[in-house]
């Protein structure tokens, strides 16, 4: 099964809520494209970041059976990290290229 | 509260979950991580012990803490005595450190399933990691057992809980958290629910409707001969199982009662002929059965039964009297309930609410000692008069100084009492047990008797005496026993103490909680001088008169604190 955009977005929408579980409410992450994801303060601290990281793998797995590291060293440098819209091209990009 | 977080892995996960979690207590915790566990548990003058905290959880991996049980996880050759020593000493730094807290949580070890891949041999005698995990979990537990700080929890369960994935190797490697945080979330919950059963939170009694509750059915329609429990039907069954588990709760002292909506001849009728009950009436401590708004019949039953509604759970099928008992009455649980009957049980199990650090007798007792008290209330009723009533009831209180005996008993007594509770003290069997080391302290349990049975240990008091004064710090009575001129023979008990020491004045200052209101009505007509609001004081000249309807004996079995001979109150007890 070829991964979408769309479910993507659904798979980190769905990883946030549960990150958002952990974090105070004037700290939640909003389910929105531009919604910084790593750093304070409107992203998530390191530990809040790496609970997403592995939710976000977890379910990738699940769904596409395919199962790798989402961020490396050079992530934070590219900007993927810098909104859930371009995490979530990244993580179409890489899938793609997976599956390939 | 302030929790310390001790543990050889990132356990940040826990103290989220601590924090976030909404029921009560609300928590804030700082986490000692990695390798810094044996520094931490041993060295008292540690900056992270200078603020003293209210608990502890110190949850490591075996192989984290075990040198010896890495090595076995590794095929190693390990000897029983190493491992067996290293125990001991993560045991005893355990000792160690629970003398900086109130409560320390301890859950027992787990490995997860990539440790367990040599099958026949995981438990092996030598050799097998199965084995010596579950020999080394014996262990310690039995090595601290004897600390009343110390509440292992049941690792295991929370890993049953967090599924296939409760062990997480992504977290492991990305953050080193071993566990998925299902398991993180569990344990948040059960220490939770333990600090709340340790803070004399825990619930009380279960309120229970009775159609589509504890049988499938509407008994005003069909009869009991027309209920669904027990026999070859998957609800039926399960409803039985429901009412086990419910009998079980009365085994660890939480009271029963019913709040139905049934005519109550024909429920009471049900009750006592359905052969597939397993409650009897006996199991009841009361009941409201009429067709009166619940929420008044709650409300009336809990002060019957002297019993706050925030002890309380109320279990209904329906919505809507589940909300408008909720939205009515909101100190009182009302969980959610499942539609399908064959998920009660389960949903009984999963509530959390009613942890205790010990059971005591008293609480294996109280379901029948509450019956004995529906039956002196009805004794009550058709008396009228309470003094003559109370002539009639043969009471009889024992008092007894503390000891190592009734101390678990009276510590669980100390946390768990708000109505009639004069400072509403908390302390643990140590606290309690160091407090009363001081030589001019002096405690006595109070146990209560009368012709309808044994109420147990019931009451508190502690005194303090300072040059001429002498002041009460507890004044506790359970509320089981409550109105029966119990507390005048307490003051008696105490005020002829404070008198034969040589006080002029003893006071009882009155601390204020949101629940000790009856404590303050009792002492308003109490016979002590009001001074001040809540500052109560008797003029030590005159004796302070025992009730006539109380009958007391004294016990002169062994103090908790040594105290010279002249100072040994038995002899004034002896006279008492």
């Amino acid at each position: 099964m070829k991964p979408t955009k769309d479910e993507l977005v659904d798979i980190i929408y769905k990883s946030l809520e549960e990150v958002n579980e952990q974090l105070p409410s004037d700290a939640q992450l909003r389910k929105s494209l531009d919604t910084t994801l790593f750093g304070r303060p409107d992203g998530l601290d390191s530990l809040g970041f790496v609970n997403f990281v592995a939710l976000v793998e977890e379910k990738c797995a699940d769904k596409y059976g395919i199962s790798f590291p989402l961020v490396d060293r050079s992530s934070q440098e590219n900007g993927v990290l810098e909104n859930v819209g371009k995490f979530a091209d990244s993580l179409l990009q890489r899938l793609n290229e997976t599956a390939l | 509260m302030k929790g310390l977080l001790i543990s050889d892995f990132n356990i940040e996960n826990l103290a989220s979950y601590l924090k976030k979690e909404l029921n009560a207590p609300a928590i804030e915790s700082v986490s000692v991580c990695y390798g810094q566990v044996s520094q931490t548990l041993l060295d008292d003058a540690a900056p992270i012990w200078r603020e003293r905290p209210d608990f502890v959880v110190a949850w490591t991996r075996p192989e984290g803490v075990l040198q010896t049980f890495g090595d076995l996880l590794s095929c190693s050759p390990v000897s029983d005595q190493d491992l067996n020593r290293e125990v001991d000493s993560y045991a005893a730094a355990l000792l160690r450190a629970s003398k900086r807290t109130r409560a320390m949580f301890v859950p027992t070890w787990v490995i997860p399933p990539f440790h367990q891949t040599q099958g026949l041999l995981d438990l092996a005698a030598s050799g097998g990691g199965a084995r010596a995990l579950m020999r080394i979990n014996v262990r310690l537990l039995e090595l601290l057992a004897g600390a009343p700080i110390i509440h292992p929890l049941w690792g295991d369960k929370w890993i049953q809980l967090g599924g296939p994935a409760a062990f997480n190797y992504r977290l492991w490697y990305l953050g080193k958290i071993p566990f998925s945080n299902e398991v993180f979330k569990a344990a948040a919950r059960d220490i939770k629910a333990a600090l709340r059963g340790l803070n004399g939170q825990a619930k009380k009694i279960v309120l229970l409707d009775l159609d589509d509750v504890l049988w499938s059915g509407i008994v005003g329609d069909v009869g009991w001969e027309g209920l669904t429990l027990g026999g070859h039907d998957p609800a039926g069954e399960a409803l039985v199982d429901f009412q086990r588990e419910l009998k079980a709760l009365t085994r660890r002292g939480i009271l029963l009662a019913i709040v139905s909506k049934n005519e109550e001849s024909v429920a009471m009728e049900a009750i006592a002929k359905h052969p597939e009950m397993v409650l009897k009436l006996d199991d009841f401590a009361g009941w409201r059965i009429n067709w009166r708004d619940k929420a008044e019949n709650i409300h009336a039953l809990m002060n019957e039964l002297n019993l706050g509604l925030d002890s309380a759970v109320f279990i209904d099928d329906s919505a809507v009297e589940r909300a408008r008992v909720r939205e009515t009455l909101p100190g009182l649980f009302v969980p959610e309930w499942p539609s399908d009957k064959r998920l009660y049980p389960q949903a009984l199990l999963s509530l959390d609410c009613f942890d205790r650090p010990w059971i005591t007798e008293e609480d294996r007792q109280r379901s029948r000692m509450s019956a004995v008290d529906r039956e002196r209330k009805q004794s009550k009723i058709d008396l009228g008069n309470l003094e003559e009533w109370l002539a009639t009831l043969n009471t009889g209180v024992r008092v007894e100084e503390l000891n190592q005996a009734n101390l678990p008993r009276a510590a669980q007594l100390l946390n768990k009492t708000n109505q009639m509770n004069l400072s509403t003290r908390r302390m643990s069997e140590a606290e309690f047990q160091a407090w009363l080391r001081e030589k001019t302290r002096r405690a006595w349990t109070f146990r209560v008797s009368d012709r309808f049975g044994d109420s147990g240990l019931t009451g508190i008091l502690t005194i303090e005496i300072d040059g001429l004064r002498a002041t009460i710090i507890d004044f506790v009575l359970s509320c089981r026993v409550m109105g029966r001129k119990i507390e005048e023979a307490m003051l008696h008990v105490g005020i002829k103490w404070a008198r034969s020491a040589g006080v002029q004045e003893v006071y009882a200052n009155y601390h204020q909680t949101g629940k000790n209101k009856p404590c303050y009505d009792f002492f308003e007509k109490s016979g002590l001088a009001c001074r001040d609001g809540n500052i109560f004081v008797w003029d030590a000249g005159q004796a302070y008169p025992l009730p006539p309807a109380i009958h007391l004996v004294h016990d002169n079995g062994g103090t908790l604190a040594k105290k010279s001979a002249e100072e040994n109150p038995s002899e004034l007890l002896a006279s008492i």
